[in-house]
């Protein structure tokens, strides 16, 4: 007991020691790290997650970008004519785009403020692929909103205009990487609006939260008949050459497999079951991909779900702790999918 | 590296063309030719690019194209320290930009580019239509760099609008910073306008020089006065003094110039004022002549920064007059300001100096008059009735030749000012009597709603100076003694019909546009009163008339208030802009709920519907089950069915638990819960 609970303080001061050897090898971190932890927790008190958000001045930013610190150099050289020159108009000329660049943020602040993002939905991806959310953007006011940018940096994300409409559904993507419920990051929504010299901008989370199914992997071709049919585990397929028994019609059954004969000789109308003894039924099972690590062996089902979907091919999967009966089509393939997406990660 | 997101669109590129030609038509007249043609020349070849028919050049390309530009430059103006080749050079860097116009970036700094040569125009000329011009292209920049967004706001109307909204947006605050922002002194010494040509009256004086000006109409000096003013037969504007003479041209001469050694007090406190107060005072506002004289009453002072007196009487700016440029002067009575009271020996010989020979008729008759010993005064006296009895004032003299004064005296005898003054000097010298030209201008039109003197080429005018002994310098207008009319009506009626005969058309003739032309004049003066001048005196005297006295704390206020309430205006604005619409009570009061929850320990989860969080809630906190269940069942049927009754009860509901005594209530549940 004693040298349990020892044994787990040392650890802990282990790996804290760990942890300061590594800010110690990049000291910016030491800086960094807990300004960002700060910056992400000051970010989620003032602008919290939410489904649908109106941005109001709690939660913009606004600062000049490159072009507006040249505009200010472009200031300072006019102000050093007109003086040198003592020319009132080249003041004028001066004074006014100080002007200007005061009246600026007001215009680009008023691009962004009363705008109301909501997330309509996402749509799952691939591991290593782009996913995608449906985000919808409105106005309630008569103003027109131009050249908004809504992106997850460092991607391009998508542009938009709020001139003639007053509502605009748009897709905007981010690349992932891992499978499972990823959380994406906060969405960056800016504009450079009216003359590109100040950026004003809002880190929002809209709650975003994406399927992301492994990778596909290609492992070979489909393991037909790799599972070792034991004991009476659904080995018996429909719909094979040997006919096993009769059963009562049911609409939907194929008129080829009605017992004409017992049906004139005045009995109900029976239908003939046949069934198959050669198990070709296509099992897609963790254990066929034994010796491999956790993520390839889901990669490698993912890729022949996908071959078995596209060849029509009837499959079923077997995880540890899930069994997914064999079937066919859309609705089948997203479950399978997603078992595998939400398959427990190594270590946790 | 550009991104396929950065390069520059075809509109992007039409809007950078149009505001660089807009900010360069102006330079375009003033530059060498090939520097236009070189801007067309890039202008093409980067449209060629956009169509995909050439590349942008390449480096070896470039370097040859910046160096021919520059070899250009050498050869076009020999020098570098003056603001024609520093312009010029700034155009074609502006030039050559657009031959690697490629991201954003590069479109950004084109355009911040093009406001600086949009202003390098004000240097050359500060005029009414050139600060319009100037205003249409910083809105045409504008629009430019709002364009370069894309899309809906490069479309003209849009963004010519937006920029001229930005700017009207803009004004108020420009007219409170040109007035409160303090006006330094150049900060070092830059190079001015050079290469065109002097106007008004030159620095010597030859037969015909006057004749020429007196075809000009365009104004020289506006004067205002403070008090007196002088009558016109005393308007003599003087300029410049012409003590030596050729033969033909009359000329400053050594020791007078104040380029060729001429002594000039640029201190107003160097010399000693006299006792007395001055005449007259008055403000002279002169249009560019790029040369140094400045034109002033006899005995002036000056104490306005860069003016200087001259020991003859006038005064001089430390540097040519190369745009508008205005002086207060005060101006003292005759001899309270007679700094010598005699001649020296080399002043004297100075105003005695004749050539050695030539012009032997004029010489011997002023030398018979010398010699039968009448004084000054009557010499000149005699030369005077003689202009008067026998010669015609006439703005079309015949050409003389080598011997001028002789033809003028004994030939043609019909001349202008110029002929007047020379030959009448001539003679006063050829008689023993030290005698120097002076040339300015006489006389003026008041423009009445001003009251100011309007002052323009063709009142130039040359007039002589004696001197006498006793007396000191004596001024003589031999002009005077042909023409009255010039000195007191001026040059309009005493031409007649010859004045103003070659002027394409004969405007002043037309009376209403003469009135038009005296209305032009007088904005034009109000605005360089206004504006162009406006100085750190203006400055205060502005200051002091809307505030009364300059303290700090009313300069403070002047620029805090409204800074205070614009920004407060804008705060309000803020606050209001970014408010939601308010949700349906029975939204609100559910979401007070979820509130309460939560800090008691369950969070709703995002989508979460309410059934199920009320059955997480009834899992995991059982003492606030029935409650939950009451305020769920409320909400389901106030949001989903439109029950009034429900939303008051849901209301009711969360107004008594989640009050001030939220808490308590739950710790009472929980003692309640412990009891059991």
């Amino acid at each position: 007991m004693v040298i349990s609970w020892w044994s787990g303080w040392y650890a802990k001061w282990i790996l804290s020691r760990l942890e300061w050897m590594s800010v110690l090898r990049n000291p910016a971190r030491f800086l960094t790290d807990p300004l960002r932890g700060a910056m992400q927790r000051w970010l989620s008190r003032r602008a919290p997650r939410s489904r649908s958000i109106t941005l109001n001045h709690s939660r913009l930013f606004i600062l000049p970008t490159r072009a507006g610190l040249g505009f200010l150099l472009v200031i300072m050289l006019l102000w050093l004519l007109g003086t040198n020159y003592e020319n009132n108009l080249v003041f004028a000329l001066t004074f006014l785009l100080v002007s200007v660049f005061v009246v600026l943020p007001v215009h680009t602040f008023a691009n962004l403020t009363g705008l109301r993002l909501q997330l309509l939905g996402t749509s799952p991806a691939f591991a290593g692929d782009f996913a995608e959310a449906q985000i919808n953007i409105s106005r309630e006011d008569k103003r027109e909103r131009e050249w908004i940018r809504l992106c997850w940096l460092p991607e391009e994300g998508a542009y938009l205009d709020l001139c003639e409409q007053a509502s605009e559904d748009i897709r905007i993507s981010m690349p992932v990487v891992e499978r499972g419920r990823v959380q994406a990051p906060r969405l960056r929504i800016e504009s450079r609006f009216p003359l590109g010299l100040f950026r004003c901008w809002s880190r929002i989370d809209l709650d975003v939260e994406f399927l992301v199914y492994p990778r596909p992997i290609s492992a070979g071709p489909l393991p037909f008949g790799g599972v070792q049919t034991e004991g009476d585990f659904g080995e018996v397929r429909h719909g094979g050459d040997d006919f096993s028994a009769l059963k009562a019609y049911q609409p939907g059954d194929s008129l080829r497999h009605v017992a004409w004969k017992q049906y004139a000789a005045g009995r109900d109308l029976y239908s003939k079951d046949y069934e198959s003894r050669t198990d070709v039924r296509l099992w897609l099972d963790w254990a066929l991909l034994d010796g491999r690590d956790v993520e390839t062996r889901l990669s490698n089902l993912c890729y022949w779900c996908l071959q078995a979907e596209k060849q029509g091919i009837v499959y079923g999967l077997r995880l540890p702790g899930v069994v997914i009966e064999p079937s066919l089509g859309p609705s089948h393939q997203r479950e399978m999918l997603q078992a595998l997406a939400l398959f427990p990660k190594w270590g946790s | 590296m550009a991104t396929t997101q950065d390069l520059l669109p075809r509109e992007s590129l039409l809007w950078i063309f149009a505001a660089q030609f807009v900010a360069l038509l102006p330079q375009f007249t003033q530059l060498p030719l090939w520097v236009p043609l070189a801007w067309a020349f890039a202008v093409y070849w980067r449209l060629e690019v956009f169509r995909g028919r050439r590349d942008l050049p390449g480096r070896t390309l470039k370097l040859l194209v910046i160096l021919l530009t520059m070899a250009g430059l050498a050869i076009s103006y020999r020098r570098w320290f003056a603001l024609e080749p520093m312009v010029a050079l700034l155009t074609l860097s502006f030039t050559l930009k657009n031959l690697e116009l490629v991201s954003r970036r590069d479109a950004f700094v084109s355009l911040l580019l093009a406001y600086f040569v949009a202003a390098t125009l004000f240097v050359r000329e500060q005029t009414i239509p050139y600060a319009l011009y100037g205003l249409l292209s910083v809105v045409v920049i504008t629009a430019a760099l709002a364009a370069q967004l894309g899309s809906f706001s490069a479309r003209p109307r849009r963004a010519l609008g937006l920029s001229l909204r930005l700017l009207a947006q803009a004004t108020p605050l420009m007219l409170l910073l040109f007035v409160v922002m303090p006006r330094l002194g150049p900060l070092w010494s830059v190079p001015q306008v050079t290469s065109a040509g002097r106007t008004g009256v030159s620095d010597s004086m030859a037969p015909g020089d006057f004749t020429r000006l007196s075809k000009s109409d365009k104004p020289a000096l506006r004067i205002s006065f403070d008090g007196p003013i002088p009558p016109p037969e005393q308007r003599y504007w003087r300029g410049l003094v012409y003590s030596e003479f050729d033969g033909r041209t009359w000329r400053q001469g050594v020791g007078v110039d104040p380029r060729n050694g001429g002594q000039v007090y640029w201190k107003s406190g160097e010399r000693p004022l006299p006792q007395v107060g001055p005449r007259y005072r008055y403000q002279v506002i002169q249009e560019a002549s790029r040369s140094p004289w400045l034109f002033a009453l006899a005995r002036p002072v000056s104490d306005s920064s860069g003016v200087g007196e001259t020991l003859d009487d006038r005064l001089v700016k430390h540097s040519p007059v190369y745009s508008r440029f205005a002086y207060e002067v005060r101006s003292w009575p005759r001899g309270s300001r007679n700094m010598s009271a005699s001649l020296s020996r080399a002043e004297r010989n100075r105003n005695l100096q004749l050539p050695p020979s030539g012009n032997e008729r004029t010489r011997e008759w002023a030398e018979s008059l010398g010699r039968r010993g009448l004084g000054a005064e009557e010499i000149s006296a005699r030369l005077l009735a003689r202009y008067n009895r026998e010669f015609t004032y006439t703005l079309s003299p015949p050409a003389l030749g080598s011997d001028s004064v002789d033809e003028f005296l004994f030939g043609s005898q019909q001349g202008f000012c110029e002929h007047f003054a020379g030959s009448y000097v001539f003679a006063m010298r050829a008689a023993g009597v030290p005698a120097r030209v002076v040339a300015g201008y006489q006389g003026g039109e008041w423009v009445s709603g001003e009251r100011y003197l309007l002052v323009r080429e063709y009142d130039a005018h040359a007039w002589a100076e004696i001197w006498l002994d006793g007396r000191g310098w004596q001024r003589v207008d031999p002009t005077a003694a042909v023409s009255p009319e010039r000195v007191r009506d001026g040059l309009e009626s005493a031409a007649g019909e010859e004045f103003m005969q070659d002027s394409l058309l004969p405007l002043h003739r037309v009376d209403i546009l003469v009135k038009l032309r005296l209305q032009w004049d007088m904005i034009n003066y109000r605005w360089h009163q206004t504006v162009v001048s406006f100085d750190s005196e203006k400055q205060r005297d502005t200051l002091q008339r809307l505030l009364g006295d300059i303290s700090p704390l009313r300069m403070a206020l002047l620029f805090a208030v409204p800074c205070a309430l614009l920004f407060l205006g804008a705060l309000l604005w803020i606050w209001c802009s970014g408010r939601a619409r308010k949700l349906p009570a029975a939204e609100r009061f559910y979401q007070k709920f979820c509130q309460r929850m939560a800090r008691a320990g369950v969070v709703r989860r995002s989508g979460e519907a309410p059934r199920d969080y009320a059955l997480r809630i009834t899992r995991e906190k059982p003492q606030l089950a029935s409650l939950t269940q009451r305020v769920t069942s409320a909400f389901e049927r106030a949001a989903y069915g439109g029950d009034a009754e429900a939303a008051k009860e849901l209301r009711r509901l969360v107004k008594r638990h989640f009050g001030l005594l939220d808490l308590a209530s739950v710790q009472v549940d929980k003692l309640k819960q412990a009891g059991r």
